[in-house]
């Protein structure tokens, strides 16, 4: 076939395809390469082999960083789900104004960056004058540290996170919501089936790809959390982490070491690293997909 | 019948139902309304006497705007943010729809392997390519530029996606009446595909816009001189252990760059939500 009659067809994509070789392909390559150079961005890169892998394994940051994700996963991603989920099914149990007014309410963090919603949060959370420490010393409770106590810091953490992606989430169930015919209903209702029932036996089965949708992409996203850890503890390059490295993420890990301590050969090994374990991550969630599927 | 049941049915539960919704709705928005009421409050007013439970003074507000304005580089922050936007909103609904106009109604040799390479780039974390990029940016020589800003950004894998989802509805035979009535190849996607695809651009006009306004990550490592600070910087200035500025002056920060994105929820409130909740149940 001649070139000439695809010709305009390959013009067209051509602007997508050339940036997205440029900025996208291209880094993820070079990324590697670097990955196994010692590198400051200034020097000719030398050739190390695996040393910076190990390295990074071998670190008690990317340890600590990684503990204190596991425990921020285990936590946020389970319950950030339930959450929305709960926030669906109330507002998809009022009709017309109040459920569009309720749905709006719940989503308005969401369109707030996440830099903002940090910001603000710490001014919430600050000892003695923040808005919550008032609030408990209405009760009589001491004022509380909360980002800086290394027993709430995860917490406090978490709860922002909560307040951020909650309305997210809950728009994309309710959108699974809307889409269960309102015939399964009728005809649980018609066999006596009562609301818990419809609950567990409709609701939530037929919703189960878009949780399924949910809770992988809360997973991947979560995996790589920076905003809110890096503002709530007031990082920067030189110091980040929060007390005790209590609020260390593995991206702020990797930021840290390219900008902090100048090794780009490191943090691109870094975030090679973090990739699979994001692909693993996401490869066993469809792996039990499948597997619940087949049962 | 029916009205008794209806009487039945709005019960205990249902009001317990009401008060959790708006208990709720507190929550999520309480902390924006205690921003907006640090601002509108006198400086220095002690939390005893006041608060911050609603505004209080208008005036002390707009002064302390005012202040912002005139005494820090937040204005020129406002200007390179807003650029920023507008700019990677017009690269990416640009360059995203030429493409997702041939992806989505042409055959032609390599379509499905390219396709699949850009789908793919959806599952790839951010975390992998930013050095590798960063470091490709400062050797063009783009650090503290707006095309080192904008152009890293323009090839967006969810929003070929998504116009691509969107286009594939588009009938064929209306491809073929434009082009037997003598259209070109540009002329069909300018004036028959871009149309019919209006709310679809809008919807990704206003995810990139929240999406650019929010963007933390990027800003903060190739604008390192005050001239290229976006607003997402000069708020973590504001708000550094360092800083000196009291919690009225920070808050005004904050609020500053709440209302954008605020105004444009209240506007587009309807797209956003439905933007959102397409790209969740065709992910």
């Amino acid at each position: 076939m001649p070139f000439r009659r695809y010709l305009p067809h390959y013009l067209m994509i051509a602007p997508f395809m050339v940036l997205f070789a440029v900025f996208f392909l291209y880094p993820i390559l070079s990324g590697l390469y670097y990955s196994f150079h010692d590198w400051n961005g200034v020097r000719v890169p030398e050739f190390v082999g695996t040393d910076n892998y190990s390295k990074i394994l071998a670190s008690r940051d990317f340890s600590r960083a990684m503990g204190n994700l596991f425990a921020y996963i285990a936590i946020t991603v389970p319950l950030g789900i339930l959450v929305a989920l709960g926030l669906a099914l109330l507002v998809d149990s009022f009709t017309g104004r109040w459920s569009n007014f309720f749905r709006n309410a719940y989503f308005m963090p969401v369109v707030l960056p996440a830099f903002l919603a940090a910001t603000i949060w710490r001014w919430i959370y600050a000892p003695n004058f923040g808005l919550l420490n008032i609030v408990l010393g209405w009760f009589g409770i001491p004022s509380v540290n909360f980002l800086n106590d290394t027993g709430t810091m995860l917490y406090a953490l978490i709860a922002v996170d909560i307040w951020v992606s909650a309305g997210f989430n809950m728009v994309i169930v309710l959108a699974g919501l809307k889409n269960i015919p309102t015939e399964l209903y009728e005809a649980a209702r018609l066999d006596g089936a009562s609301k818990r029932q419809q609950l567990f036996h409709i609701t939530i089965p037929m919703l189960w790809p878009v949780l399924f949708f949910v809770l992988t992409y809360g997973l991947i996203s979560a995996m790589q959390v920076f905003d809110k850890p890096w503002l709530l503890t007031g990082s920067s390059f030189t110091s980040y982490g929060g007390r005790r490295n209590a609020l260390l993420f593995p991206v702020m890990d990797m930021m840290g070491r390219a900008f902090g301590g100048v090794k780009f050969g490191e943090a691109a090994a870094y975030g090679f690293l973090l990739t699979i374990a994001i692909i693993v991550v996401t490869g066993v969630m469809f792996g039990l997909r499948a597997w619940s599927e087949r049962r | 019948m029916s009205t008794m049941r209806k009487l039945r049915r709005f019960t205990v539960w249902t009001a317990l139902k009401w008060v959790f919704a708006i208990a709720i709705a507190l929550v999520a928005v309480f902390p924006i309304w205690w921003m907006l009421n640090v601002v509108f409050a006198q400086a220095g007013e002690p939390v005893s006497l006041n608060p911050r439970l609603w505004p209080t003074s208008f005036s002390a507000g707009i002064d302390k705007i005012s202040t912002i304005f005139a005494q820090t580089g937040y204005l020129r922050a406002y200007g390179v943010s807003i650029l920023y936007a507008l700019l990677t909103i017009a690269g990416v609904l640009l360059v995203g729809s030429l493409a997702a106009f041939e992806f989505s109604l042409f055959e032609f040799p390599g379509r499905k392997i390219l396709f699949g390479v850009v789908l793919l780039a959806l599952m790839v974390p951010t975390a992998v390519t930013i050095i590798p990029t960063y470091v490709l940016v400062s050797r063009l020589g783009w650090l503290n530029t707006m095309e080192g800003l904008v152009v890293p950004g323009l090839a967006s894998a969810f929003g070929l996606f998504m116009l691509v989802q969107f286009m594939r509805a588009i009938p064929k035979d209306m491809i073929e009446a434009a082009r037997l009535d003598g259209a070109g190849h540009f002329q069909i996607y300018w004036h028959v595909v871009l149309p019919l695809c209006r709310n679809a651009l809008v919807t990704l006009a206003i995810l990139t816009f929240i999406q650019t306004w929010g963007n933390y990550m990027w800003p903060l490592i190739v604008g390192t001189k005050e001239e290229l600070y976006t607003v997402g910087q000069v708020v973590g200035l504001f708000n550094s252990p360092l800083s000196h500025h009291t919690v009225d002056t920070v808050m005004t920060a904050n609020l500053l760059a709440a209302v954008p994105p605020l105004i444009f929820f209240l506007i587009f409130q309807r797209q956003i939500v439905q933007g959102i909740a397409m790209s969740g149940s065709k992910g």
